[in-house]
């Protein structure tokens, strides 16, 4: 008798892989077609040399996935290589070693925001985020030679962070 | 009448739309696809509450302020109770994503009465914010989602790192969130071949093309989605600049270069495409969307080149959206073979381009 159908979790595919994983006693499902399989490093039968296969079946069937786990949700780091999702903002901390240099590459190596920072960001994170954006914005503004710009960004730069502008401001 | 110099102006000759989205999470929960049925709720009702009742109190108009007598209802849709016809309904208008439209979870999508603004609530991230234009009018699209972006980030707090920016689901998407993209129709350039140029350069540029309904479609047919890929190491300003003062007006001119070269080279071939494309359309009996599809772009290019004064752009753009299945099955009752559905739709394109 035929499976019942199942789509990927990923799209509208039918799932061929289904994998239970088991993180801290809690039982999670993951359904993925052939396409989002391959994406997430999991051979299908048949492509994969046996020993392979063999290794695989004996991660699926271990009680605890390898690697670290997010404190806050509990996702694994096999989590984010199946699915190739994150459980929860404490993740990007969790896995920074792992997932930071996967987000650099792609993102053209890029390793920092650059652009808006929400309003209610918390002060700290605010004041660090908007400092770096004005600094490259003054950075520009320099090259390009737009002086008024220049100023009006010291300015800011300078409200934000006294120490900062003083520093910017003894620049020859 | 087709006003060949104001589609001109406005790209949309060869821009049929665009559209910015941005991606967005509510501290405090886990991401979408970890977060239980109740989170998925309490996540529903939060951003339902912080974007209020209408299109000023979400943003939109009248600077964020709650009753503006101009502003138009939010009309909120809750896709888990939503019949599956209805679902691909939103999808086919673009006001929601084939992931969006699928699934049984807590989630719902806010719309306005003009379909040019979408909220959806749970996608994979817990807000995605989207604004549609018909035409390239980046710079407009981008304003409103700026706003609406503002408005919700003033009274929720969103999931923010200052290494990493705005932190979402999948880490794609992270810095920025902000996807830019215009749909365009390039059927000169596929015809002459030069469309792989155009793939190859935009690949060049970290830009994706996708086909007519975005991610998971093929690029196969004459239109295109153009969107960025990154989103860190960007500003959302520059990002905009990036396509709207670089990006769009190459592709626009390129296509219009081929469209140039077509119409002095091929002309008695292109007219032939032309007039049996709007021909088909006008006296067919069964259509099927494929060919509806095609013959569609090939009299959209005649538009477009003023061979046929009396059909207009609104008209072709409205036919595009009209001819999709669930469309023709929202329309009419009592499709229920294929061959019901084909003939459905010819008798649509018949009505609105006038039955010859």
């Amino acid at each position: 008798m035929a499976a019942p159908f199942r789509p990927c979790d990923h799209c509208a595919k039918p799932a061929v892989v289904h994998n239970t994983v088991i993180v801290d006693g809690k039982m999670n499902e993951v359904h993925l077609c052939e396409d989002h399989a391959g994406a997430a490093g999991i051979q299908m039968p048949g492509q994969a040399p046996i020993h392979q296969l063999l290794g695989q079946l004996a991660q699926v069937a271990g009680t605890r996935p390898r690697g670290p786990v997010c404190p806050e949700c509990g996702h694994t780091f096999h989590d984010f290589k199946t699915t190739g999702l994150l459980g929860c903002p404490a993740c990007y901390d969790a896995f920074a070693t792992t997932v930071g240099p996967v987000i650099e590459r792609s993102h053209g190596g890029a390793s920092e925001h650059i652009g808006n920072v929400p309003a209610r960001a918390d002060d700290a994170n605010q004041r660090a985020a908007l400092l770096q954006q004005l600094l490259r914005e003054l950075e520009t503004a320099v090259s390009a030679e737009q002086y008024e710009r220049a100023a009006q960004l010291r300015d800011r730069i300078k409200d934000l962070r006294p120490t900062t502008a003083a520093r910017i401001d003894a620049a020859p | 009448m087709t006003d060949l110099t104001a589609m001109m102006a406005g790209d949309r000759d060869v821009v049929m739309s665009c559209r910015v989205r941005l991606a967005r999470n509510v501290s405090g929960f886990p991401f979408v696809g970890r977060a239980t049925h109740p989170q998925r709720r309490e996540v529903l009702e939060t951003v339902r509450a912080a974007a209020g009742p209408d299109e000023a109190s979400v943003g939109l108009v009248g600077g964020g302020r709650v009753g503006a007598s101009t502003a138009e209802s939010l009309a909120w849709v809750d896709l888990a109770a939503l019949p599956k016809r209805d679902r691909q309904l939103l999808w086919e208008r673009h006001l929601i994503s084939r992931q969006f439209a699928e699934g049984d979870s807590p989630r719902a999508v806010a719309v306005t009465p003009d379909e040019r603004f979408s909220l959806m609530v749970n996608e994979e991230d817990h807000v995605r914010i989207q604004v549609l234009r018909t035409g390239n009018l980046l710079r407009e699209a981008f304003d409103a989602a700026v706003r609406v972006d503002a408005t919700l980030g003033s009274r929720l707090d969103f999931a923010f790192h200052p290494k990493w920016g705005y932190l979402t689901a999948c880490p794609t998407n992270v810095g920025c969130g902000i996807r830019i993209g215009v749909m365009v129709h390039l059927r000169a350039l596929r015809v002459t071949n030069e469309i792989e140029k155009v793939k190859r350069a935009a690949k060049e540029l970290h830009l994706a093309v996708r086909g007519f309904h975005g991610e998971g479609s093929e690029a196969t047919g004459d239109w295109f989605q153009i969107s960025n890929q990154r989103t860190l190491g960007v500003t959302e300003t520059g990002l905009l600049e990036e396509f709207a003062g670089r990006i769009v007006p190459a592709v626009v001119a390129y296509e219009r270069e081929a469209r140039r070269v077509l119409l002095e080279r091929q002309r008695t071939l292109l007219e032939d495409r032309v007039f049996r494309g709007i021909s088909l359309l006008r006296s067919a009996r069964l259509l099927g969307l494929d060919e509806a599809m095609k013959q569609l772009s090939s009299v959209r290019l005649g538009v477009c080149l003023g061979l046929i004064p009396d059909v207009g752009l609104d008209t072709l753009n409205r036919l595009t959206i009209q001819l999709q299945s669930a469309h023709l099955r929202a329309g009419e009752s009592g499709i229920e073979s294929d061959d019901d559905e084909r003939a459905a739709r010819a008798r649509v394109a018949r009505t609105i381009l006038g039955d010859q």
